[in-house]
């Protein structure tokens, strides 16, 4: 199935995800085989890990919706008419756009109002706060758009 | 708003959504933002549930989801997983339904190895499933024994789900992983015993077929070959556990990484490989912890709105009796699961669970375990069972979906049965744990 620019930016969004849990595993990995051999290790590993989950969940969360793979329960869909189960796709892709632009808008509250308010995460590492969530806005961006191209154009034939 | 027409409109919003066809997550998380409105204190309320939901997802206790399902991915994609199911081949000849036995041995392997239920499934549906119908196996007899499996899977470390669970219900990850392997070796042992007893009795079901004998050492060889590397790391992340060099999330780490070396050293991993798991990986990850971060919040507003205290005072105050409230738990667990995924009957469940669980003094690893066993039974059971789908994707289209169904009936009786035994025998599921871990 031929992918366009849209397409290939979805996938490289599940691409990158990928590349973050395996910079992760090796991360984690050498951190543990280093305290155990008393090798040098860089401090603050268990931090970036949680940092990376987070990230790869929020660039995964776009190529899901556009691959189809996010769990859905087809309870009223196995028994509609093609033509109703499109409309209905549609409606939940509606649904889909409201909930992600509300929370694209609030996540750039929530950045605006950290930044305001100056706080900052002091663990391993010392940084803005309103930094953790600049992945926030930009996976529910994504999602809006998806959903809206979803509205718009109908279920697609998943290709991921 | 009384606490219960709290809940009825709560649940009744989710269901509504849900059966609309949103994404689970979306689902959760619509309601959560009308949920905020209305019980966090409006706007900071929706800025809540920004903050809530990232924060539940940067969480060092999650990260082994990711990792153990790279360790199974990695394995199917370089097609390591295919060398040990013919390794297991060799070995098992003369045994009656000698290709359902290696799915279940097979399987029991992988579920060592893979965090991933669906992709054990998939695996070995798509290998052995063709291969036992072109043979002459009785469908029921084929399929029965690979969704079976996949669900034991969740049992057996590592396991994503478990990790998940314990995380959300704040059970020792480590204490979790380690009681679900005896109940998961018993099952396995229970569905070996069955498929052997009935090709026994009925060698219609699994018809025996002349194969080319191997002999002596050359018979043994591919078992020492390719399955004894993955048992050791299997061993690799239960040692680390259990011994305290690193914590669930390390030893997963270490998992996958000995994954990787053992699948180079087999030269059988390529670039594509890689990343090909490495997506697989950020697919199935990225399902449950976007539902994560779609449900956080859905237990706080709960917990605000009155809904959380008002039910478990209802059961605390009702009389039944322990044993009872733990019967209707897992009742309700079991009649979810033919209807709502493995995650989102954690998140809806566990906000009322964990608290009964302490008023009750139920040990948690028992009752972990006990719930991981219905959870693995809600991706046997029809209508929705996740396995169930699997087995229908890879299955011939011959194949009905009424037989699939009656494939799988006689290990959701087993899994019933191993529900009772640790019901009754706690050991079962505590006895590893206090002798590794002393938990």
């Amino acid at each position: 199935m031929k992918v366009g620019a849209w397409g290939r930016l979805m996938q490289v969004c599940g691409i990158a995800a990928g590349l973050v849990i395996g910079v992760m595993t090796v991360l984690v990995g050498y951190d543990v085989l280093a305290r155990n051999l008393r090798l040098p290790s860089p401090g603050g590993i268990a931090e970036a890990s949680e940092y990376g989950l987070a990230l790869a969940t929020l660039l995964a969360a776009p190529w899901l919706l556009w691959s189809e793979q996010h769990v859905r329960l087809d309870l009223l869909q196995m028994s509609l008419s093609p033509a109703a189960w499109r409309r209905l796709y549609r409606a939940a892709a509606l649904v889909c756009l409201a909930i992600s632009a509300v929370l694209a808008w609030y996540s750039v509250a929530v950045i605006v109002d950290l930044r305001q308010s100056g706080a900052v995460v002091m663990k391993a590492f010392t940084f803005p706060e309103w930094w953790v969530y600049v992945p926030a806005p930009l996976c529910f961006g994504l999602l809006g758009l998806e959903a809206a191209r979803q509205v718009l154009r109908g279920p697609r034939v998943a290709s991921s | 708003m009384t606490w219960w027409v709290t809940l009825t409109a709560l649940f009744g919003a989710l269901t509504m959504l849900l059966g609309l066809g949103l994404p689970v997550a979306f689902a959760f998380l619509g309601v959560n933002l009308v949920g905020a409105l209305l019980f966090l204190g409006g706007e900071p309320g929706l800025m809540q549930v920004v903050r809530n939901g990232v924060a539940s997802v940067t969480n060092f206790s999650l990260t082994p989801i990711p990792f153990f399902v790279l360790m199974g991915e990695i394995l199917f994609h370089t097609g390591v997983a295919m060398k040990a199911i013919d390794a297991f081949d060799n070995v098992i000849s003369r045994v009656p339904g000698r290709l359902s036995v290696i799915a279940i041995v097979a399987g029991t392997v992988f579920s060592a190895i893979s965090g991933s239920t669906i992709a054990t499934t998939a695996l070995l549906g798509g290998l052995l499933l063709p291969q036992m119908l072109k043979r002459g196996y009785d469908p029921k007899m084929a399929m029965g024994p690979i969704m079976a499996i996949g669900g034991v899977d969740m049992l057996i470390p590592p396991s994503a789900i478990t990790v998940l669970l314990g995380s959300l219900a704040g059970i020792s990850i480590t204490g979790l992983l380690v009681a679900g392997v005896v109940p998961g070796i018993l099952l396995s042992a229970l569905f070996v015993g069955w498929i052997v007893v009935r090709c026994w009795l009925n060698p219609a079901l699994a018809p025996a077929f002349e194969q080319q004998a191997v002999v002596g050492w050359e018979r043994w060889r591919p078992l020492l070959l390719y399955v004894t590397p993955l048992v050791a790391i299997f061993v690799i992340v239960i040692v680390a556990m259990s011994a305290g060099w690193a914590t669930p999330t390390e030893s997963a780490a270490l998992g996958a990484l000995a994954t990787v070396a053992v699948c180079v050293a087999y030269r059988s991993l390529s670039w594509k490989a890689l990343l090909d798991s490495l997506r697989g990986t950020a697919a199935i990850s990225g399902m449950i912890l976007f539902i994560v971060i779609g449900a956080t919040t859905f237990s706080q507003i709960l917990s605000f709105s009155g809904g959380t205290n008002g039910l478990v005072t209802l059961v605390q105050g009702s009389g039944l009796s322990p044993l009872g409230v733990l019967l209707v738990m897992m009742a309700i667990l079991l009649v979810l699961g033919c209807f709502v995924d493995q995650v989102s009957t954690m998140l809806i469940t566990l906000p009322f669970y964990m608290p009964l669980v302490q008023h009750f003094g139920f040990d948690p690893l028992w009752f972990g375990v006990m719930y991981l066993i219905c959870m693995q039974l809600g991706l046997l059971t029809p209508p929705f069972g996740m396995l169930l789908f699997t087995m229908r994707s890879v299955a011939p289209p011959s194949i009905t979906t009424k037989q699939i169904y009656a494939a799988v009936t006689p290990y959701v009786l087993f899994g019933l049965l191993m529900l009772g035994a640790v019901m009754a025998v706690p050991g079962l599921a505590t006895w590893l744990p206090k002798l590794l871990l002393g938990k």
